[in-house]
């Protein structure tokens, strides 16, 4: 065991800071040829990099004062990208990983749709089959960056014979064909909208950009979504970004409130928890380099992770008392950095809900973790066994 | 970096596990009314001693195995998720002591005894009113012609009765110093205190001018340096427990059937265990976290291991209350073991001061540090 991180003078660190010191403003073109934008693909995407190099990667971007190629193209180069790597045929590679990797096509993910929030295997949306081409009805919701990504990915039903599971594939779609409307949700913060709705209406997709096979569609979502998740373990004040319990204490301290007995106790609370979610964060890098199997722990990490960021923001925003109530960044100092969208405690708190709603709410998590960690007995759906066209007609009985 | 357990560390646990699998027997604490003195607190004893257990953190030059102290709370870890009843917790503590106050001579001989036969030992730090760092100690040095006697009052002394040499924290001419006394010497009384946890034998001292010899180099620092060590047990123990109390209250929620269902299938079950799971995950990092900045003394052993005792303890709290929750009414009876744990839980989080207490410590280091 050994809990020290990469140093200073690691040598693969070094090599990193000279590059970033040789291109002083690099175009993420320049960062996905240097095989920076997904350090973790293997060659030619990226580096083949281990967790640790990944690590000191991320590092290296923060102290050039660089945004990360994830931060900006989080669907494509976190969550959806893989899935072509694993997945997805040689041609779909060479079309859409150069581009997704420069930052030069932003992705976005079609998965949720009004009708079917957490029983995400409920999608509505279908794919019909027609000659060299598949025909796409219905609509998406709470997409992120749908307003300006150039590709989606797409769940969408191509059978609804078979079970609710079974019938789902993914494709890869241009945001700009005919047939995509996107409009903004404007969510309870009052700020520039986070998320859109989609319609899709009669969207035709050349069959080509089917994601694997037909009936793959869920599996593909599961590996997504625990990507998604594992990232989310992060102590930040949301989904894992935004200003951390160190912060807070930064800002208590720096005002005199950490003399509240009424603040102390529970920010002492939260900055051990936050600590601790750091460990977890560490302890998964390392299952990764020592070939431990990673993937579902990322649901446990997430269930902790995302009321402790909406504490945080609670208490940050507690300190400023009634004045809380007025419209008003000034909540407490932040140390100088860059916090993404996050950047201020104020934000962080009203849009503080999302985080426990987003990528599976807090109640599928919890059901994830107790079924398929603690191994207890799954929830009844008695909608999951029978033909997704028969769900609506069974309506009502399906509960006997 | 590598925040991973190596192969060995788990064989080490797992051979620890087995052994005290096939030991620890509870049997006779589950009749109503039982007390420590049913525990069989020497029987284990031997057998660990066989297995080098009290060597494990005694320095190897000093006779001892010098394992690291991750290789320590593989054998702790296992002790707490069996409860399993020796003087081994007041045998490292006083050992700690030793290895921080004591001179060359002294631990070369204490030490030794420890590590070779298994000398038990105990350290009296509280005193009566059980303050740790009271300004005034309930016992007092005095300087006598060839050394030193003892007198007045410690308290919630973990193992005294079982010890042989009792480590004594008492104010002399010189403020607060640590002594060495024999258990069995004229003068001292020792009252086994009806603990509520039955597994650990904990009791009051009474000092009437007993012998002592002072550990040559007590200092202000000695303190803090075995605290530490004794968070990161307690925590260790209190990993394991919540282990065992959550894995024990969902194979009961798979078994017990209700409205047609086991009840490990209803949410209100299943959430509240998923809630320990976490806490769980979140308890061990910083054990191990703690562990591995004590053994490499890295500057931040002691906010570590604070934060390792705070966390765990509190959450060992939550996870046996689940684990009751879960049995229902049967839960809450004497014959079942979850009261043992409930118990342990409890005892873990007040032994060394509050999880608040520790909190506050945590924040007086944070505030030092932005300073």
């Amino acid at each position: 065991m050994d809990f020290n991180l990469p140093a200073e003078d690691d040598p693969r660190r070094q090599e990193i800071r000279q590059w970033f010191e040789q291109h002083p403003n690099p175009t993420y073109k320049e960062i996905a040829e240097r095989g920076l934008s997904a350090a973790n693909w293997p060659a030619p995407w990226g580096m083949g990099a281990d967790p640790e190099l990944q690590y000191i990667i991320e590092e290296e971007f923060v102290r050039a004062g660089v945004a990360t190629p994830h931060s900006i193209n989080a669907i494509a180069v976190n969550q959806c990208g893989q899935s072509l790597l694993t997945h997805g045929t040689e041609d779909q590679r060479q079309r859409f990983l150069p581009p997704a990797l420069s930052c030069q096509e932003i992705w976005c993910m079609l998965f949720s749709e009004p009708s079917g929030g957490s029983d995400i295997a409920a999608v509505r949306t279908t794919a019909r089959r027609e000659g060299d081409h598949y025909i796409i009805n219905g609509q998406k919701i709470w997409t992120s960056a749908a307003d300006y990504a150039s590709i989606g990915v797409l769940v969408a039903r191509t059978d609804s014979t078979v079970s609710k599971h079974s019938g789902l594939s993914q494709f890869i779609i241009d945001m700009k064909s005919p047939g995509v409307t996107v409009n903004p949700i404007y969510d309870m913060t009052g700020e520039k909208p986070e998320y859109n709705e989609v319609f899709l209406d009669n969207v035709k997709v050349p069959a080509d950009r089917l994601l694997g096979h037909e009936g793959d569609g869920w599996a593909l979502v599961m590996q997504q979504l625990q990507t998604e998740r594992a990232g989310m373990t992060k102590p930040g004040a949301v989904w894992g970004y935004g200003p951390t319990a160190r912060e807070l204490i930064h800002g208590l301290i720096e005002t005199g409130k950490i003399e509240d007995p009424l603040i102390r106790d529970e920010a002492a609370r939260l900055y051990i928890e936050g600590e601790l979610l750091r460990l977890l964060v560490y302890r998964g890098m390392s299952n990764r380099i020592n070939g431990k199997p990673a993937g579902i722990e990322g649901n446990i990490g997430k269930m902790v992770a995302s009321p402790h960021g909406q504490q945080l923001s609670d208490l940050a925003k507690r300190t400023q008392g009634v004045a809380g109530l007025v419209k008003n960044d000034d909540v407490l100092p932040l140390p100088k950095k860059d916090y993404g969208l996050f950047s201020n405690w104020d934000y962080s708190f009203w849009f503080g809900p999302a985080s426990t709603l987003g990528v599976g709410t807090q109640e599928i998590l919890k059901n994830t973790v107790s079924e398929h960690i603690l191994g207890l007995p799954r929830d009844i759906d008695p909608t999951s066994k029978i033909p997704f066209a028969d769900i609506n007609k069974t309506k009502g009985s399906a509960a006997a | 970096m590598d925040f991973s357990l190596s192969e060995d560390h788990e064989a080490l646990r797992d051979s620890a596990a087995n052994f005290l699998n096939k030991e620890v027997d509870h049997a006779a604490l589950l009749v109503p009314g039982a007390k420590i003195e049913q525990a069989g607190y020497d029987k284990l004893w031997p057998h660990m001693v066989e297995l080098g257990w009290p060597a494990i953190v005694v320095p190897e030059s000093y006779g001892g195995l010098g394992m690291s102290y991750i290789d320590l709370i593989m054998i702790v870890g296992e002790m707490g998720r069996t409860l399993a009843a020796a003087p081994f917790f007041g045998t490292l503590a006083g050992a700690w002591m030793i290895e921080a106050a004591g001179s060359e001579a002294q631990k070369s001989e204490l030490l030794g005894a420890v590590a070779a036969g298994g000398l038990k030992l105990s350290l009296a730090i509280a005193d009566d009113d059980g303050g740790f760092e009271n300004a005034s100690s309930s016992a007092k040095a005095s300087k006598t012609a060839d050394g030193y006697t003892l007198s007045g009052r410690k308290n919630f002394v973990v193992d005294a009765a079982s010890s042989e040499k009792i480590v004594v924290a008492a104010d002399s001419d010189s403020g607060r110093q640590f002594f060495v006394i024999d258990r069995h010497a004229t003068g001292v009384s020792i009252e086994t205190l009806d603990w509520r946890d039955i597994t650990r034998e904990v009791c009051s001292l009474e000092l009437d001018n007993v012998p002592a010899q002072l550990l040559e180099n007590s200092n202000a620092h000695c303190w803090p340096w075995v605290r530490n060590r004794l968070y990161l047990m307690l925590a260790a123990e209190s990993v394991a427990g919540i282990g065992f109390v959550l894995s024990d209250a969902v194979e009961y929620a798979k078994q017990r059937v209700a409205f047609g269902r086991p009840i490990g299938a209803f949410q209100a079950i299943k959430h509240q265990l998923a809630e320990i799971a976490g806490q769980r995950e979140l308890a061990e990092a910083a054990v191990q976290y703690a562990a591995w900045a004590l053994s490499e003394d890295d500057e931040k052993a002691t906010i570590a291991a604070t934060m390792a005792q705070s966390y765990a303890s509190e959450a060992y709290k939550a996870a046996v209350f689940r684990n009751v929750q879960v049995f229902g009414a049967i839960g809450f009876t004497w014959e079942m073991k979850n009261h043992l744990y409930f118990k342990r839980a409890r005892a873990n989080s007040e032994l060394l001061g509050s999880p608040a207490q520790q909190r506050e410590e945590v924040m007086q280091i944070l505030e030092r540090k932005a300073a």
